[in-house]
């Protein structure tokens, strides 16, 4: 379990995220220890989100890389395990997935 | 966009002037309808449900469970208020429960493992944050383009604020032995829902 407050444990390790935003690339650090939507957004970058739960698909992007991410903590944005590289800005594709294979798709 | 708005001819009862004019205002009605949708479900099955069952295991913490009451009840008002707006607007609920219950926009409140009181007051606060997400959203939609549905909004985000202070109080106080005030607890009889029941404008 993440902890709540942003505590910055001493194993945490610094993966390199690069996001695919419509008005370009950019490439942030992110710990092993925090959610990628948090890091972006202390970086300035504000990505698309609405529950903040991992539910409503609003922050859904897609990762190119074949890069590891931490799904445990799926209530909320995942931690980064690898180098990742992100196509943002995919809750409409990620949608219209889900509900082509009837699972649930909030917002649709 | 604002889009022109269209003419309702005299006697036409396929269109809504109620629809028209905040279509031609620049609400996309169609998107708002899917979150409203989204919301109702939230409010009826994502929280009024499972607060129902989360209430049952804050046994043995009567003023907690008093408290996850007046947040269930108040859930239950919001539904109520949502769903004549929906169909106002000319949308319709999902004739299935399920299909329903998956448009939710908030995860499902289900009984933590293990399902004690840190556990039940996190999930309680963390479901009100989405549901205050949730409303804000209506909220920027509409401001100033549909004062009805952001009326109804407003109101239910004043309760959903004021629920997150109160499960903030109690986790805080719970969890880590902290006083943060939630600066008010004032209801009436449980179910009390003093912006959404007790001022709504529709199922008097």
């Amino acid at each position: 379990m993440l902890p709540y407050n942003g505590h910055v444990s001493a194993q945490s390790t610094t993966f390199v995220v690069t996001l695919l935003l419509p008005g370009g690339e950019q490439t942030i650090q992110v710990r092993s220890d925090e959610h990628i939507w948090d890091a972006a957004l202390a970086a300035g970058i504000k990505l698309p989100a609405l529950c903040h739960q991992g539910r409503c698909l609003t922050c859904a992007g897609r990762l190119l890389n074949g890069g590891e991410v931490d799904q445990s903590d799926s209530a909320s944005y995942y931690p980064p395990r690898s180098p990742l590289r992100i196509l943002t800005n995919q809750q409409e594709q990620m949608r219209a997935y889900r509900r082509q294979h009837g699972l649930p798709a909030p917002y649709s | 966009m604002p889009r022109k708005e269209v003419v309702v001819k005299h006697g036409d009862v396929s269109k809504r002037v109620g629809v028209e004019v905040i279509r031609a205002r620049g609400v996309d009605v169609d998107k708002l309808l899917k979150i409203l949708i989204a919301n109702a479900a939230a409010e009826f099955a994502s929280t009024y449900y499972y607060y129902t069952i989360l209430r049952m295991h804050l046994a043995g913490y009567e003023d907690y469970k008093e408290i996850c009451e007046d947040a269930r009840l108040e859930d239950r008002a919001h539904w109520e208020l949502i769903v004549p707006r929906i169909y106002e607007l000319g949308g319709e609920l999902p004739n299935d429960l399920k299909e329903f219950h998956d448009q939710a926009g908030c995860t499902a409140a289900k009984l933590p493992d293990p399902p004690t009181v840190v556990n039940i007051l996190t999930l309680l606060m963390e479901s009100e944050r989405c549901a205050i997400r949730s409303w804000s959203a209506v909220c920027d939609m509409t401001f100033g383009k549909d004062p009805r549905t952001y009326d109804m909004a407003s109101r239910i985000l004043n309760e959903e604020i004021e629920h997150e202070a109160w499960f903030i109080e109690l986790l805080a106080r719970e969890r880590d032995g902290k006083v943060i005030p939630s600066g008010h607890f004032r209801r009436g009889e449980p179910g009390h829902a003093p912006y959404s029941k007790n001022a709504k404008f529709y199922n008097p």
